[in-house]
């Protein structure tokens, strides 16, 4: 009975698996908090030692990206502001002129089955479940759960997501697939008469009912093959973001249209 | 059984912190190393056929809470894992002290590498035909390989706790 009186309790506030998953979660926590208390120095310890020169390295590569990437929005502030104003004229939605929500990724998907991150933010920042997260340059993934606190982020690499994209100007249009979690992305059947190469850059198309707002960079083209006797292209894709060294993201206050 | 129980709880419990805080980000190419299935299928090394079921059961329920993936599948798996253990522990098949040293980790290392089509397998039962697109196979092998390293302490560990609890319980 004490049972059947705490599901019911669980249905009506927010279904049973989400109360599963908060009393789970206060079960586990102060482990977890043990746990990282203990492994975080160690780790950090043996991080350090193994990996200094690559974070040295690492350190002076994005020195110079971030100068590069200083310049290069100097230099194209002015364009931006015109593409804002045709966007607006058009009444286009372009991510440089909807508001987004910073967010700090708190976790990493446990498992192997499913390329997530949890995130600090959530409802209370106005954050809503199909809203694009971008990061790092590029489109991340999409919220598929959100509590008050804290959301959950599909990646794009997610064997479940699928994003509509175009090239070019716009004269023909794909579907991305994710290829789980560390083997990028790859978009199939592309009928041979699609002019696309090596290096083509990739952007979500924005269609009418899409998932996502026009002209956010999802990926570029790494290798383009052809099986023998199909009639259509396989494309291996890398993803514009690095999705592998996501700690903070914005999430784009957009709602898909129905 | 029900003297260990407490301890092979809280063992779970600091197992699947070990998972969820410090394996998740911790990954080889990639790949997360599963503790909370070889935990029960230790456990079931050792011959404790519930005990096995309800650290199986509990890893599983605790872990599947933090994913995405559909509920329950991590701990079916390790249910199975668990069980498919314990039979073989019940007539001393990977035994620490009598078997040879490796039986025991190629046990495991059976189970490491079986555990991801298994877990792919129950999936289209929940209708998720996708998640063979992952890297299933660097998934089994890296598995299978963490789970023969891993295989020898964790049934050791395993043992203490259950052997533990019947000693009380004598």
């Amino acid at each position: 009975m004490v049972v059947a009186a705490i599901l019911t309790v669980l249905a009506l506030t927010g279904g049973v698996l989400s109360g599963l998953r908060s009393a789970a979660n206060v079960v586990v926590t102060p482990f977890n908090w043990t746990v990282n208390e203990v492994a975080r120095p160690i780790g950090h310890l043996f991080a350090g030692a193994i990996n200094y020169s690559d974070v040295v390295a690492q350190n002076q590569k994005l020195r110079y990206e971030l100068g590069q990437a200083q310049l290069k929005a100097n230099e194209t502030w002015p364009l931006q502001r015109q593409l804002q104003q045709i966007s607006t004229d058009l009444n286009v939605p372009y991510v440089g002129s909807l508001p987004t929500v910073g967010a700090q990724v708190t976790t990493q998907s446990p498992t192997n089955f499913a390329a997530t991150v949890q995130i600090s933010k959530g409802r209370d920042s106005g954050i809503l479940v199909g809203m694009p997260v971008v990061a790092n340059g590029g489109l991340v993934g999409s919220i598929i759960a959100t509590t008050p606190q804290g959301a959950t982020v599909r990646l794009i690499s997610d064997v479940n997501s699928s994003v509509g994209v175009t090239f070019g100007n716009g004269e023909a249009s794909l579907v991305v697939s994710g290829r789980g979690v560390n083997n990028g992305l790859s978009a199939a059947s592309v009928p041979l008469s699609t002019p696309i190469t090596a290096g083509t850059k990739l952007a979500t198309n924005g269609l009418n009912g899409g998932l996502y707002p026009p002209g956010l960079p999802v990926a570029k083209v790494a290798s383009v093959s052809l099986t023998p006797g199909a009639a259509t292209y396989n494309l291996v894709l890398r993803p514009t973001a690095d999705l592998r060294h996501l700690l903070y993201l914005d999430v784009v206050l957009w709602e898909p249209t129905a | 059984m029900r003297r260990a129980l407490l301890p092979a709880l809280v063992v779970t419990l600091f197992i699947e912190a070990v998972q969820l805080t410090v394996l998740s980000s911790l990954r080889i190419e990639g790949v997360v190393v599963m503790l909370v299935w070889l935990w029960p299928l230790c456990m079931g090394l050792t011959g404790f056929t519930s005990l096995a079921l309800v650290t199986a059961l509990v890893a599983g329920v605790f872990f599947d809470t933090h994913a995405t993936t559909p509920f329950g599948l991590t701990a079916l798996v390790a249910l199975v894992l668990a069980y498919g253990a314990s039979r073989l522990g019940r007539e001393g098949v990977g035994d620490l002290d009598s078997a040879a040293w490796w039986v025991t980790p190629f046990l495991a290392a059976l189970g490491g590498f079986a555990a991801p089509l298994i877990y792919i397998v129950a999936g289209t039962g929940t209708l998720d035909f996708n998640l063979w697109r992952g890297s299933v196979l660097m998934m089994m092998f890296i598995n299978a390989g963490a789970f023969f390293v891993l295989a020898r302490p964790m049934t050791r560990l395993a043992r203490v706790i259950a052997n533990a609890g019947e000693r009380v319980h004598r």
